[in-house]
């Protein structure tokens, strides 16, 4: 919620300050809090604008930014426009803090309803260091990263990250990027180049992926995200252990893949961790093939939706979809998996669809889908405190996964068979990006070879069913 | 070093009193544009071995044969559940399950026979390593090629690489890396000359076929066959008659093709 200081200036005409101390949305209906004054009528023009505590951050950036200001007609055009500006700023990542000063301009220059605008701004240092812990799917992660925000002054920053993980994986990226604020559609260019280990130990596998992405992500509107991926990365896949099925071994060995991918979002939400309402659907393609070993074409689409039926009661439907069509060298990990906490729950992780040994080899097609009701917990401990990173859920799952090597008539068979599993449980939120869960899972349909975990079942993550 | 664990063994053990099924399949790389000298030897030397036992088995190729493998190293064997790579650890298993060359030896007999099959393994393979990825035209000529048939580019460029650091390392550790392509031949010469000096002018090492022979062949025919820039390394064995018509014997018997 903003706060405008009115000071009235005694005798003097026009006179006065302004100063945000939050982030406002005036784009809101919400009235503004006593004493209210009439700002639209009041003619004015911004004459000049200041930027104090620029060093590195070259002018032309800035200056294009602050350029809207001299458009204003009236005070109110002023003050909207100066937030925006502010928000402009601070959206650049260059700057820590942004103050915003609104004055009647002086000097020879000064027209009758002239303002002055001032930003006073606190750049970034040059270099960011910090360690923090992360998670991912059922991850937990110790990162240690170096940040150089603003290296050459147009907002370009340098990112280098090592992580270690609980399951002594270990990774490490380095990333540069490169805004474009002031061209149409916002784009962000993004160069990383990157080592991942992973294990699946589901599937009897080990991942090191070693590679190039290069991502362009930009704006068609302000709640659509595009971006446009080229990945090349070196994999190599090895085996568990001596046990791992004889399947999962064939599929060993160092592999290329050079990969074109779309990803587009459109989020609605009010929140991206238990929201009130609004949706949310992405779409993902990916063709890979151009160049390297192995060729496919993958495309997934995500979806929920959120309903309040009464204040804090949220009613949840969420989807997914995905189909995988290989063209040569698709191996098991490219396939699709379902099953864990937090995708189809009431299953281990990766425990429905087609196993080799007890080992999962995963599908090319599967549907997912999730009802959930998030109520506060009962009787509402902590509330308005600690209470209110919990909510309590009750939950029903449903999916199927498709093996690969069926027919197509055989696909729509295996896709209708459907597991079923139900529960509830306590979602804690993690921040702003992942949540915990741990719910009580009865699955009720499972077909044969399904690895079912009925019982209590954590599972921590930045994205859920 | 391939790791076997007493779990391993124990398995192995328990798993004793099956018989030998008979779809048990044999991995190795490709034999025509893939495999290289040293793989090609040991591969050859397990088929022999298996052929000499007479327990059937089938040659399946995979490009991706040396990943599949749990020790790293070709070739390996698929028998039912159980994955079992090289030589020594086949013979084993084969031995677990009731089948073995060796087992009318003394045991002053198998020590001694087990004494020539490090000595192979000590001075041929280092050799053939040497020669396949440390002599640079061979290297340049024959390994990179075939090494990085079965890859797209870039990555045969940096399997080869990686592969070549590999082996640097392990002749390095075994002082073999310094050595000339002289002491090398040298010291091919030397192994030759105990080995034939020990088969005299018998058929076989023992009187019967055994593990052994199946070793000697494996190496002697791959190493006499395989046309290399290097024509050094055949000329040494070739000058050994003794094993060269050991190895045209094992040929004749048990690879004739009908």
């Amino acid at each position: 919620m903003g706060t405008v200081h009115a000071k009235a200036d005694h005798g003097e005409v026009g006179g006065g300050l302004f100063e945000f101390e939050e982030p406002v949305d005036l784009d809101d209906e919400r009235t503004l809090p006593k004493p209210s004054i009439q700002l639209g009528g009041v003619r004015a023009r911004v004459d000049r604008v200041h930027v104090d505590g620029l060093s590195r951050t070259k002018d032309d950036v800035v200056r294009g930014t602050v350029n809207d200001l001299f458009l204003a007609t009236d005070f109110e055009d002023v003050i909207l426009r100066a937030h925006k500006v502010r928000r402009a700023l601070d959206s650049m990542g260059c700057f820590r803090d942004i103050g915003v000063l609104i004055d009647v301009s002086s000097g020879p220059d000064a027209t009758p309803e002239g303002l002055e605008v001032t930003f006073q701004v606190k750049e970034l240092s040059r270099i960011v260091g910090g360690i923090n812990t992360t998670v991912s799917e059922n991850e937990g992660n110790l990162v240690i990263g170096v940040k150089m925000p603003n290296v050459l002054g147009r907002g370009e920053r340098l990112h280098a990250e090592y992580s270690v993980g609980h399951r002594s994986t270990s990774n490490f990226s380095i990333a540069a990027t490169k805004p474009f604020p002031r061209t149409p559609l916002v784009p962000v260019l993004t160069t990383s180049i990157f080592q991942q280990n992973h294990e699946y130990p589901w599937s009897g596998y080990r991942l090191l992926d070693r590679g190039v992405l290069l991502d362009v992500a930009f704006k068609t509107s302000p709640r659509t995200t595009h971006n446009l991926q080229w990945e090349g990365l070196v994999r190599d896949t090895s085996v568990l252990s001596k046990t791992t099925s004889f399947k999962v071994r064939e599929s060993s060995g160092p592999q290329m893949k050079s990969a074109l991918r779309h990803i587009v979002t459109v989020d609605n939400r009010d929140e991206p961790i238990f929201p009130q309402r609004g949706t949310r659907v992405q779409f993902s393609s990916e063709v890979s093939g151009l160049g390297g070993g192995v060729a496919f074409l993958k495309s997934e689409l995500l979806g929920e939706a959120n309903v309040p039926l009464a204040e804090n009661i949220v009613f949840q439907v969420s989807g997914a979809l995905g189909v995988l069509h290989d063209m040569f060298g698709t191996e098991l990990t490219e396939h699709f998996y379902l099953g864990g906490a937090t995708t189809l729950r009431g299953f281990r992780q990766r425990g429905a669809g087609p196993h080799s040994d007890n080992q999962a080899t995963g599908g090319r097609m599967y549907w997912a889908s999730g009802v959930h009701l998030y109520t506060p917990l009962p009787f509402r401990p902590g509330a308005g405190g600690l209470g209110d990173l919990f909510r309590s859920h009750l939950f029903a799952n449903a999916g199927c996964l498709a093996g690969p090597e069926e027919s197509s008539a055989m696909y729509l068979s295996s896709l209708s068979q459907v597991r079923v599993s139900i529960g509830a449980g306590i979602a804690l939120r993690l921040g702003r990006v992942a949540k915990a869960e741990l719910n009580y899972c009865v699955p009720i349909r499972a077909c044969a070879g399904d690895a079912t975990a009925p019982g209590l079942q954590l599972g921590v993550g930045a994205h859920f069913l | 070093m391939p790791e076997y664990s007493l779990k391993d063994s124990i398995i192995t053990s328990l798993n004793a009193q099956e018989p030998w099924p008979d779809n048990v399949m044999l991995f190795q790389p490709y034999e025509v544009e893939q495999i290289l000298l040293p793989d090609n030897a040991s591969c050859l030397a397990v088929q022999a071995f298996l052929k000499m036992c007479n327990l059937p088995f089938e040659v399946e190729m995979r490009w991706n044969a040396e990943f599949m493998s749990p020790s790293g190293r070709v070739p390996f064997i698929k028998c039912g559940a159980f994955v079992v790579s090289e030589l020594e650890p086949i013979v084993q298993f084969a031995a677990n399950k009731g089948v073995s060359l060796c087992s009318r030896l003394s045991s002053e007999e198998k020590a001694e026979m087990r004494a020539y099959m490090s000595l192979i393994t000590n001075v041929l393979v280092n050799a053939e390593l040497y020669i396949s990825w440390i002599h640079e035209e061979t290297f340049n000529s024959v390994t990179k090629t075939r090494n990085s048939s079965v890859y797209p580019w870039p990555l045969g460029w940096i399997q080869t690489r990686s592969k070549r650091n590999a082996v640097t390392k392990r002749l390095k550790a075994l002082h073999w890396h310094d050595k000339t392509l002289d002491q090398v031949l040298a010291d091919v010469e030397q192994c030759c000359k105990s080995l034939s000096q020990r088969l005299g002018d018998r058929d076989y090492f023992f009187g019967s076929p055994t593990e052994l022979d199946a070793l000697v062949f494996g190496h002697v025919f791959t190493i006499i066959t395989t046309r290399l820039p290097c024509r050094g390394l055949a000329e040494t064995v070739l000058r050994h008659s003794s094993l060269v018509s050991l190895a045209k014997r094992i040929d004749e018997k048990y690879f004739k093709r009908p």
